[in-house]
């Protein structure tokens, strides 16, 4: 938007954003206008790339982050259940978080398994075949 | 050379350019929801599409460029089904849901879907409206959101990013759930939006709208014991004829006072006047500041775009600014304090109302610094509103004077509503000031034009004025910019709007060709009719001084006239 062309290759944006995720885990705001400075982008526009994509937080997460895929495949195998089950045990709608901020709830697209359904994730570690008792142990797990 | 054939009409081209663009040369139009001229080209709504010989694939036309050789159908069957098709998606998304909602929506009298409608041929509405449940973001003074009105297609987006250099809005989330929205959702209100109101003029649904003071002003016109005076800006009087003729560049100033006389205003006064009294103002203080080396380069103040533009972008340089109110507050404030004594009215009673080709003067109005000098703001668009609801017959009214006092201008404040006519106003009284004899030329052609900067050197009896004129907010950015890398100037008119304030937020929606040119050559025109043409010469503004304000900078002047800035956070 300016004449003075920013330093920072637009393409590079995304990478950047995984990083401050990764590191405070969540986007803040600060960061953000941080961003948008370096970059010579409305912080808008930024704003609207990490809308874009559901693995940015703009709010502090829960300490574990559970994706629950409910794709085809995934749902063919019941992860309805699976996710019933966990929803009703955290008391969580997806993308919502648990006031102690120990959870964090995502209805998630394919997670790459889709042979081995349904499939669930805490923080980086991938479940698969899960059903709902064995799900309830992994969420147990992190108590 | 391009040879070319569509519709069966064989064109030459000299120049690559877009199937959209050849089709106009050959006289056709083919319907387009998403783009805007000016702006980049998104293909978002794929009404444009068009069928090429060869290609399995329908081509958008804004997006494709056109080819030699290319045989294309731009209203074939499968063209013309698909657009209707489309049609109904677009507007599922639109909410007509519907109460007759078109009746009460701000774009009732020239609505963009509608004539898109027309233009394919729309039989029939399959899809039921999709229901976002989105509330009204009413967080601004000056500029209303409805986002179950949007239909995504980014032209606001586009302009306050490409055209203002801000970028206020953006498209959140994915697919299905993408809407268009302000920075983290807070609201135009919360964020840095300079209240310009461009992105008004792009919107082709009535999705975004003034913060509408018509119907209380409609009020407070009925109430008795108010005295209720109007004010109208330079560039309302060659455009408020534009709703009802549905053509550019007529001069209707005396019409317009006639129909605001019918509506009740108990006096009916100019911004020229103050506009007058701002070259005064402002005028002194360039004569000072070059005097002094202080300061320099002098920016302009009347644009409260620009002033909302500079607190959040370069607050550094506030000091720069002119310290003269813009001519709205400096009416308002003499409304209430001169008008007022000579009158003999209490200023308690009196109320001040303002039409303006402009939403962020609504902004203005409120502002902290100066609350209370000003009531209520229309603009054009809300007036031409009142007119018609009153039942007037606009284009065949008899013409009326402006009220005496406040109502008497030059034709310098005449072209206060131009891009380049601040300066120009301001350079005819201060060359005469300095040099104390009388300007041959008052006409200074290299400020003219609608170009976004322009730039002059003018010598005014052996002093050397570097001037330069900018308009739209992303020229106005790129004179900062300039600046910065350490470009001299003495004195920078900066309007936040393209073509000044004739192409301001609060103008009629276009409704012809060329409508800057047109308003702009109205302008000029008024300027050039007029015996008085220089701001100092206006014997009520002399009358004003001798009676009341004592002299240009004076104490008095300082506490009605002047006001300060404040650093924004963005």
């Amino acid at each position: 938007m300016n004449e003075v062309k920013s330093l920072f290759y637009r393409e590079s944006l995304l990478e950047k954003l995984h990083e401050i995720q990764n590191s405070y885990g969540y986007i803040p705001e600060i960061e953000i206008e941080n961003l948008a400075e370096k970059y010579m982008l409305p912080r808008a526009n930024v704003y609207g790339v990490i809308s874009f994509y559901s693995m940015f937080y703009t709010e502090p997460t829960g300490k574990y982050i559970i994706r629950i895929c409910d794709s085809i495949s995934c749902h063919l195998n019941q992860s309805d259940s699976v996710l019933n089950a966990v929803k009703s045990f955290l008391n969580l709608e997806s993308h919502q978080t648990t006031e102690d901020k120990k959870f964090t709830l995502e209805i998630v697209e394919c997670l790459g398994h889709c042979g081995e359904g349904p499939v669930m994730m805490v923080n980086n570690k991938i479940y698969k075949k899960v059903n709902k008792n064995t799900a309830l142990e992994i969420l147990n797990n992190c108590l | 050379m391009l040879r070319t054939e569509i519709d069966g009409i064989k064109i030459d081209l000299d120049e690559k350019m877009s199937i959209l663009e050849a089709a106009k040369k050959a006289k056709i139009n083919i319907p387009t929801l998403c783009y805007e001229d000016g702006l980049s080209i998104y293909g978002g709504c794929r009404l444009c599409v068009v069928e090429v010989e060869g290609e399995e694939l329908l081509k958008p036309a804004c997006a494709t460029e056109i080819k030699a050789g290319m045989k294309i159908k731009t209203h074939s069957k499968k063209v013309r089904e698909l657009r209707k098709n489309l049609f109904e998606l677009i507007i599922a998304t639109h909410n007509i849901d519907c109460q007759l909602n078109c009746l009460t929506c701000s774009r009732a009298s020239n609505c963009e879907l509608k004539e898109i409608a027309e233009d394919i041929g729309v039989s029939k509405m399959r899809l039921e409206p999709i229901k976002r449940g989105d509330s009204v973001d009413n967080s601004s003074y000056a500029v209303i959101r409805e986002p179950e009105k949007c239909i995504s297609c980014n032209r606001c987006i586009r302009k306050c990013e490409e055209i203002q250099s801000i970028g206020i809005f953006t498209t959140a989330n994915r697919g299905p759930e993408t809407v268009v929205t302000t920075f983290k959702n807070r609201g135009l209100g919360n964020v840095e939006c300079t209240n310009c109101g461009q992105c008004i003029l792009s919107c082709p649904t009535g999705a975004l709208h003034e913060l509408y003071q018509k119907d209380i002003v409609l009020d407070i016109l009925n109430d008795e014991s108010k005295h209720v005076v109007v004010q109208t800006a330079p560039a309302v009087r060659i455009a408020i004829s534009e709703p009802f003729s549905n053509q550019a560049g007529d001069i209707a100033t005396g019409q317009l006072i006639t129909a605001l006389k019918r509506l009740g205003f108990d006096a009916v006064f100019d911004t020229n006047f103050t506009a007058d009294l701002t070259i005064m103002e402002e005028g002194t203080e360039l004569i000072e500041r070059i005097k002094s080396g202080h300061r320099l380069p002098l920016f302009t103040s009347c644009s409260p775009g620009w002033i909302k533009f500079i607190e959040h972008f370069y607050p550094e340089y506030l000091d720069n600014l002119s310290s003269a109110k813009s001519p709205q507050q400096m009416f308002g404030a003499l409304a209430k304090s001169y008008y007022a004594r000579e009158k003999g009215i209490d200023p308690e009673n009196i109320v001040v109302v303002s039409v303006m080709p402009c939403t962020a003067k609504k902004f203005e109005a409120k502002r902290e610094e100066m609350a209370g000098d000003v009531d209520y703001v229309l603009t054009t668009r809300e007036l031409a509103s009142m007119i018609k609801s009153a039942g007037i017959d606009f284009l065949n009214l008899e013409k009326s004077e402006y009220d005496e006092l406040l109502g008497v201008s030059s034709g310098a404040a005449d072209i206060f509503g131009t891009t380049g006519g601040v300066m120009e106003a301001a350079l005819r009284t201060a060359a005469e000031i300095i040099t104390g004899t009388e300007l041959k030329k008052i006409e200074f052609e290299k400020l003219r034009g609608l170009e976004g900067i322009k730039k002059a050197e003018i010598e005014i009896d052996g002093l050397k004025l570097k001037a330069a004129v900018a308009n739209g907010l992303g020229n106005a950015r790129k004179i900062m910019e300039m600046i910065k890398a350490g470009e001299e100037f003495d004195f920078i008119e900066f309007m936040a709007c393209p073509g000044g304030c004739m192409g301001g937020g609060g103008q009629p929606i276009s409704c012809d060709d060329n409508i800057l040119e047109k308003r702009q050559k109205a302008l000029y025109k008024i300027d050039k009719n007029k015996k008085l043409r220089k701001s100092h010469e206006n014997p009520y503004i002399k009358k004003l001084y001798d009676s009341y304000l004592e002299n240009p900078g004076s104490e008095i002047a300082h506490k009605l006239l002047h006001t300060k800035y404040k650093a924004r956070k963005i």
